[in-house]
């Protein structure tokens, strides 16, 4: 396992985001941990999404495991950095999705579904949830 | 011995009055709403507290993004107890701010479908590449709160509640 890419990105002296890109044979493991707390979700990603589009394009990939089950907090501007990561991964990545959720955390029982787009189809189709309970 | 289930009737309140509004310079509403987690958390189930954390977190930013009057204050009042998550959150506000509010909050509770509400709503937004304007659907859609708001002049006064029936 190697780590491609490590995300820690500040806002006034806090972490706002925090994740981690490893690649583990030919998959993707993609983990979002700590809170997300950001105010403008657009300001501080745009560096970030670059880089990480220039890493994925070097490797040999063909499946994903995004990893939310660290992710104790999100509020709701932090929706757009999600959807922003997820989709550039997506959409550059043609391969099975699986999706660590916790179980009982009403956001990513709720909402992340939609942020990952799962109402489409083709995205729909190659999606796994898999729900983790916290002991 | 005390029993997870005991520990779940506890009736717990909290008030706090911030003033003035322009000494909060730090982020004050994940503070307020990571401490909420964390006591109701000692008593309740982490679903029950994380709620508390999302809603007090949404309200309070939004109180304080929408503030008109530096000098004035913000009241976050929250009581648990066997029955019910109660959040209330009160600001100075004009009063043309209340019916904007109001009107949403009506748009919301009035929708058929809420999830697909949310899900139109973040698209949306997200296409034009707005930030905020989520909080109170979320509350609604994603975490099953009753809204509803009201105006005590000068004052926004929203409220948020959750009934525990069933989830203890």
């Amino acid at each position: 396992m190697r780590v491609l890419a490590y995300g820690d990105i500040m806002d006034g002296g806090i972490s706002v985001f925090n994740s981690v890109a490893r690649i583990d044979g030919a998959k993707l493991i993609f983990s979002f941990n700590g809170v997300i707390r950001i105010d403008n979700p657009y300001r501080q990603l745009e560096g970030f999404l670059r880089e990480l589009e220039e890493i994925l394009s070097k490797e040999k990939i063909d499946e994903v495991e995004f990893d939310f089950n660290e992710l104790n907090f999100c509020n709701s501007n932090g929706f757009y950095v999600i959807m922003d990561i997820t989709e550039l991964i997506i959409n550059k990545i043609q391969g099975p999705i699986v999706v660590k959720r916790l179980k009982d955390d009403d956001w990513q029982q709720e909402t992340l579904p939609i942020l990952l787009n799962t109402d489409e189809p083709e995205i729909n189709e190659r999606t796994t949830f898999i729900d983790i309970s916290e002991i | 011995m005390i029993t997870e289930e005991d520990l779940a009737k506890t009736r717990i309140s909290m008030r706090y009055d911030f003033s003035p509004i322009r000494n909060i310079i730090g982020d004050l509403s994940g503070l307020t709403g990571h401490f909420c987690e964390e006591l109701i958390g000692s008593f309740y189930a982490k679903n029950i507290s994380r709620k508390a954390n999302i809603v007090v977190t949404e309200l309070l930013n939004n109180a304080i993004k929408n503030n008109v009057d530096g000098d004035s204050n913000i009241v976050v009042e929250v009581e648990i107890n066997e029955e019910r998550l109660l959040i209330r959150v009160k600001n100075v506000v004009h009063k043309e701010q209340f019916e904007k509010v109001k009107a949403y909050v009506d748009m919301i509770n009035s929708s058929k479908d809420k999830k697909k509400l949310l899900a139109d709503t973040i698209r949306r937004r997200r296409k034009v590449r707005l930030k905020g304007g989520l909080g109170l659907i979320r509350l609604v859609a994603e975490n099953k709160f009753r809204i509803s708001v009201d105006y005590g002049s000068p004052f926004l006064i929203v409220e948020s509640q959750f009934l525990l029936g069933g989830l203890r």
